[in-house]
C-alpha cells in the first residue's frame, strides 16, 4: 500500500510520540463514530432507495391510468376540453412546500404537497357531456401529481444522501487507509527511532566507560611508570627486582576487573 | 305537407342529398374498426386509414405519428366535407347546415372569452378553436370586457345574438360562471333549432325533431349527473333544461330535485325509449353512460340514413363523423398507451 | 237544355275540338311534365351519387331512360289523338256523336297525362333512390330495378287505356238527311 511506507514528517521525540499518539486515538475515534454515520446514512438510503422504487413501480401504473383518463375524457366531453380546462385555471390548486430533515447530520430537502381550499372552480366543467370523466381525470392526474412530489423529494434525498455517504466513506476510508496507518508508522518509526538512540546512547556510554577506563589504566600505569622509575630510582639505590615482581600479577588481575 | 316532399325536395338538395349519402359510404365499418383494433402502432393505424376517405388527409404526415395529428386531419376531413356542402346549398338547407354549427361556436366563443378573462394570447386562443365553429371577427370576441360589450361589439353581428340577449343576466362577465353561460346558450340554440326544424316541416320535422329531442334529454340527463354535488342550486339546473323532448316538463321537474344517480335512473326510466339505455349499466354505476347514450344516438343517427328527401342526413353525417373521429382518437390513444385491451370499450359501431 | 244562358248550356256549346285539342295538348304535355320531374328527382341524385361512386351512373342511366320513356308514351298518345281529328260538317258539329269523339279524346288527354305525370314522378323518386342506395350498395339495383319496372308499368296502364278510350271516337262525317 501507498500509505504504509508513509509516515510523518515528524522529529522523533517523546513529546511528538505523544502527540501523535493523541491523534491517533482522536483518528479512531472519528474514524469510528463516521462508520456509524455512514452505516446509518446507507441504512436510510437503502430505505429511500426501496421507497424509490416502489415509487416508481407505482408511478408507471399511475400515470398510465391518469393518461387514459384523460384519453376517456376527451372521448367524451370532447378534444377540445384540454383547453377549456387549461383556460379556467387561475392558480395551482396542489403546491409543494420545501422542508428539511435531518438525518445523521444529513440535511435532507424534503417536499410536501398541500391543497389550496377553495378548489370547486372546475366543478362545472362538462356539465353537459363528460362532467364526470374529466372529475375522474382530475382526481387520476392529482394522485399522479402527489406522486410525482413525492418522488422528487424521494430522488433529491437521494442525491444528497449519496452525495453525503460518499463523503463520509470516503473519510472513512481516508481515515482508516491514510491517516491511521501514517500515524501508526509514525509511531512505529518515533518509536524505533527512539529504540535506536538509547542503543546509541547505551553503546555510545559503553564506549566511553571504556574508554574512561583505559584511560585511568593508563594514567594508573603511567603513575606507576613513574612511580617504578622512582622506585627504580630509589632500587637502584635500594633492593633491584622487587618492583617487576609486584607489578605483573597485578596487571593480569586488572583485566578481570571490568566485567 | 307530410310525405309530399320527394316532389321538390331535389330541386335544391337531391344533389348533396346525394353526395352526403356518398360522404356516409365512406364512413369507416365494423370491418375496418375491427382491423383498426389489431394495430400494434399508429404507423399501422395511418396505413389502415390510408386505405379509406382519410388517405388523403394522411398521406404527407411524417412518421413520428401522434395522436393528436391523426384526430387534426380526421377533423379537417370534417371540415373540408362540410364547407363543400354549404357552398352549395341553397337557402333552407344552408340555414340548417349553419345551425349545425352553432353548437361549436359557442363553445369556441367561450373558449376566447374564458381566455380573455385569464390574459391569454388570442391568438394561441384561435388555434384552439374547432375550425367549425369559426365566423369572421371571431378574434374580437377577446377585446370584449363585459357581457354587453361582447355582445354590441361581436355577437350582435352573429346568428348567435338571440341566444347571448337571452343569457345576459350579469354585467360582468366575471360574475357569471362561464359553464353556465355556455350552457345557457346552448339549451337557447337547441330550442332555436328545434323551431327552426318544426318550420321546415315534413320529414325533416319528423326526424330532426326527434333527435333535437334526444340530445336535449340527454343534456338534461348530463347536466344533472354532474350537477350532483356541486354548488349548482336546483332552480338553476331546471334553468338549463332545454324546453323540449321527451322529459319535457314533468321528466324535468323530477330530475331537477334528483340528488343521486339511482334517482336519476329512476326517473329516466319511466321513458320507455331510455330504459333500454339505463338496462345495461348496473345500478349506481354512471361511467358508462356516456357510451350507453352515444351508441343510442349513433342509432338514432343511422336510421335517418334510411329516409330519404330530408335534411337531418346532413346533420346525422356530421354528428356520425364526429363520432368515428371520437373512435379513431380511442383507437389510437389505446394503442398509443398500450392499452389494447380497453380498445373496444370505446369504439361506437357505426355501420 | 231548358235554360239557354246557364253553364251547362254554355259548355255544351263548346267545341268538341276544342275538348280534342286540350285532350292531345294535356296527354304530351303532362307527360313530359311528368317525364321532366322524374328525370331531375332521378338526375340530381344520380350525379350527387356518382361522385363518390362513379360506376353508379351507366347503369343508373336506366331510371332516367324510364321517365323518357313516359315523354314518349305521352307523345306517341298525342300523335295517336291527333290522328283522330276530323274534319266535320258543320251541322254536325254539337251532334251527340261528334260530342262524344270530342269527350273521348279529352278524356283519353287526361288520363295519359295524369298517368304519365305520376308515372314519371314514381319512376323518378323510386330511380333517384335506386342511384343512392346502388351507391352505397351495388346489389341493391336490380331489386330496385324490379320495383321500377312496375311504376313505369302503371304510365302503360294509362296509355291502354286512353289508346282504347280514343279508338272510340268517331266523328260523324256525313250530314244526315
Amino acid at each position: 500500500m501507498s500509505g504504509s511506507g508513509q509516515r510523518l514528517n515528524v522529529v522523533p521525540t517523546v513529546t511528538v510520540l505523544g502527540v501523535v499518539k493523541a491523534r491517533l486515538v482522536g483518528a479512531t475515534k472519528g474514524h469510528q463514530l463516521l462508520k456509524k454515520k455512514s452505516d446509518a446514512l446507507t441504512m436510510q438510503f437503502r430505505q429511500i432507495l426501496k421507497r424509490i422504487v416502489q415509487t416508481k413501480e407505482s408511478m408507471g401504473d399511475i400515470m398510465k391510468s391518469a393518461s387514459f383518463a384523460l384519453t376517456e375524457a376527451k372521448y367524451t366531453a370532447g378534444d377540445n376540453i384540454k383547453h377549456i380546462v387549461r383556460e379556467n385555471v387561475q392558480s395551482a390548486t396542489i403546491k409543494v412546500k420545501a422542508k428539511q430533515e435531518n438525518v445523521a447530520g444529513v440535511k435532507l430537502p424534503k417536499f410536501e404537497h398541500f391543497t389550496e381550499a377553495g378548489e370547486s372552480k372546475n366543478d362545472l366543467t362538462g356539465l353537459a357531456r363528460g362532467g364526470q370523466q374529466i372529475q375522474l381525470c382530475r382526481s387520476a392526474y392529482v394522485k399522479a401529481v402527489e406522486l410525482l412530489v413525492e418522488l422528487a423529494s424521494l430522488q433529491t434525498s437521494f442525491l444528497t444522501l449519496d452525495e453525503a455517504i460518499k463523503t463520509t466513506n470516503r473519510r472513512v476510508n481516508a481515515l482508516e487507509n491514510v491517516v491511521k496507518p501514517r500515524l501508526e508508522n509514525t509511531i512505529s518509526y518515533i518509536k524505533g527511532e527512539l529504540d535506536e538512540l538509547e542503543r546509541e546512547e547505551f553503546f555510545r556510554l559503553k564506549k566511553i566507560q571504556g574508554f574512561k577506563k583505559r584511560e585511568v589504566e593508563r594514567q594508573r600505569k603511567k603513575k606507576f611508570e613513574e612511580d617504578q622509575v622512582a622506585e627504580i630510582d630509589w632500587e637502584k639505590t635500594h633492593t633491584k627486582g622487587f618492583g617487576s615482581d609486584l607489578l605483573v600479577p597485578e596487571a593480569q588481575k586488572d583485566e578481570d576487573i571490568i566485567f | 305537407m307530410y310525405g309530399f316532399e320527394a316532389l321538390t325536395f331535389n330541386i335544391h338538395a337531391g344533389y348533396l342529398e346525394a353526395i352526403v349519402r356518398g360522404y356516409r359510404s365512406g364512413m369507416l365499418t365494423a370491418v375496418d374498426y375491427n382491423n383498426l383494433s389489431q394495430c400494434e402502432t399508429l404507423d399501422d393505424i395511418k396505413l389502415h386509414l390510408l386505405a379509406t376517405d382519410y388517405g388523403h388527409y394522411l398521406q404527407n404526415e411524417p412518421s413520428p405519428l401522434h395522436t393528436t395529428a391523426i384526430v387534426e386531419k380526421c377533423t379537417q376531413k370534417l371540415v373540408d366535407d362540410y364547407n363543400h356542402l354549404l357552398s352549395q346549398a341553397t337557402e333552407p338547407l344552408s340555414k340548417f347546415l349553419e345551425y349545425i354549427t352553432y353548437g361549436y361556436i359557442i363553445d369556441n366563443v367561450v373558449l376566447i372569452v374564458t381566455g380573455a378573462l385569464h390574459e391569454r394570447d388570442v391568438q394561441e386562443l384561435l388555434e384552439k378553436c374547432h375550425p367549425l365553429g369559426m365566423f369572421d371577427g371571431i378574434a374580437t370576441v377577446a377585446a370584449a370586457h363585459s357581457m354587453s360589450e361582447l355582445y354590441r361589439l361581436v355577437l350582435i353581428d352573429t346568428p348567435l345574438a338571440p341566444y347571448f340577449s337571452e343569457c345576459i343576466t350579469s354585467e360582468d362577465l366575471d360574475d357569471m360562471n362561464i359553464e353556465i353561460m355556455r350552457n345557457t346558450l346552448y339549451k337557447a340554440y337547441l330550442e332555436d333549432f328545434y323551431r327552426f326544424c318544426q318550420k321546415l316541416g315534413g320529414a325533416t320535422a319528423e326526424i330532426m325533431c326527434d333527435l333535437l329531442s334526444f340530445e336535449a334529454d340527454r343534456r338534461a340527463v348530463n347536466i344533472t349527473i354532474n350537477s350532483i354535488g356541486t354548488e349548482l342550486t336546483r332552480d338553476d339546473r331546471r334553468k338549463l333544461y332545454s324546453n323540449f323532448g321527451l322529459l319535457y316538463p314533468y321528466g324535468h321537474e323530477e330530475l331537477a330535485v334528483g340528488e343521486d344517480f339511482d334517482q336519476v335512473r329512476a326517473v329516466v326510466e319511466k321513458y320507455p325509449p331510455y330504459q333500454a339505455i339505463f338496462a345495461k349499466l348496473s345500478y349506481g354505476e354512471s361511467q358508462m353512460l356516456d357510451k350507453a347514450f352515444y351508441e343510442e344516438e349513433v342509432k338514432r343517427l343511422t336510421l335517418s340514413f334510411e329516409q330519404q328527401f330530408h335534411y337531418a342526413v346532413f346533420f346525422a353525417y356530421v354528428r356520425l363523423r364526429e363520432q368515428e373521429i371520437r373512435n379513431l382518437m380511442w383507437i389510437s390513444e389505446c394503442v398509443a398507451q398500450n392499452q389494447k385491451s380497453r380498445v373496444h370499450d370505446g369504439i361506437v359501431l357505426i355501420f | 237544355m231548358a235554360n239557354s244562358s246557364s253553364w251547362a248550356h254554355a259548355f255544351l256549346y263548346i267545341s268538341p275540338y276544342t275538348f280534342s285539342a286540350i285532350g292531345i295538348a294535356i296527354s304530351i304535355g303532362v307527360s313530359v311534365l311528368g317525364a321532366s320531374w322524374g328525370i331531375y328527382i332521378t338526375g340530381s341524385s344520380l350525379i350527387g351519387a356518382a361522385i363518390k361512386a362513379p360506376r353508379v351512373t351507366s347503369k343508373n342511366l336506366i331510371s332516367v331512360i324510364f321517365c323518357e320513356a313516359v315523354a314518349i308514351y305521352g307523345v306517341i298518345v298525342a300523335i295517336i289523338l291527333q290522328t283522330k281529328l276530323d274534319v266535320v260538317p258543320k251541322q254536325n258539329m254539337h251532334l251527340a256523336e261528334s260530342m262524344r269523339a270530342g269527350y273521348a279524346l279529352f278524356a283519353s288527354g287526361i288520363i295519359v297525362g295524369f298517368a304519365n305525370l305520376l308515372c314519371g314522378i314514381c319512376v323518378g323518386i323510386i330511380g333517384s333512390s335506386c342511384a343512392l342506395s346502388d351507391a352505397q350498395n351495388s346489389t341493391l339495383f336490380v331489386k330496385i330495378l324490379v320495383i321500377e319496372i312496375f311504376g313505369s308499368a302503371l304510365g302503360l296502364f294509362g296509355v291502354i287505356v286512353g289508346i282504347i278510350m280514343s279508338s272510340q271516337a268517331t266523328w260523324p262525317l256525313v250530314v244526315a238527311a
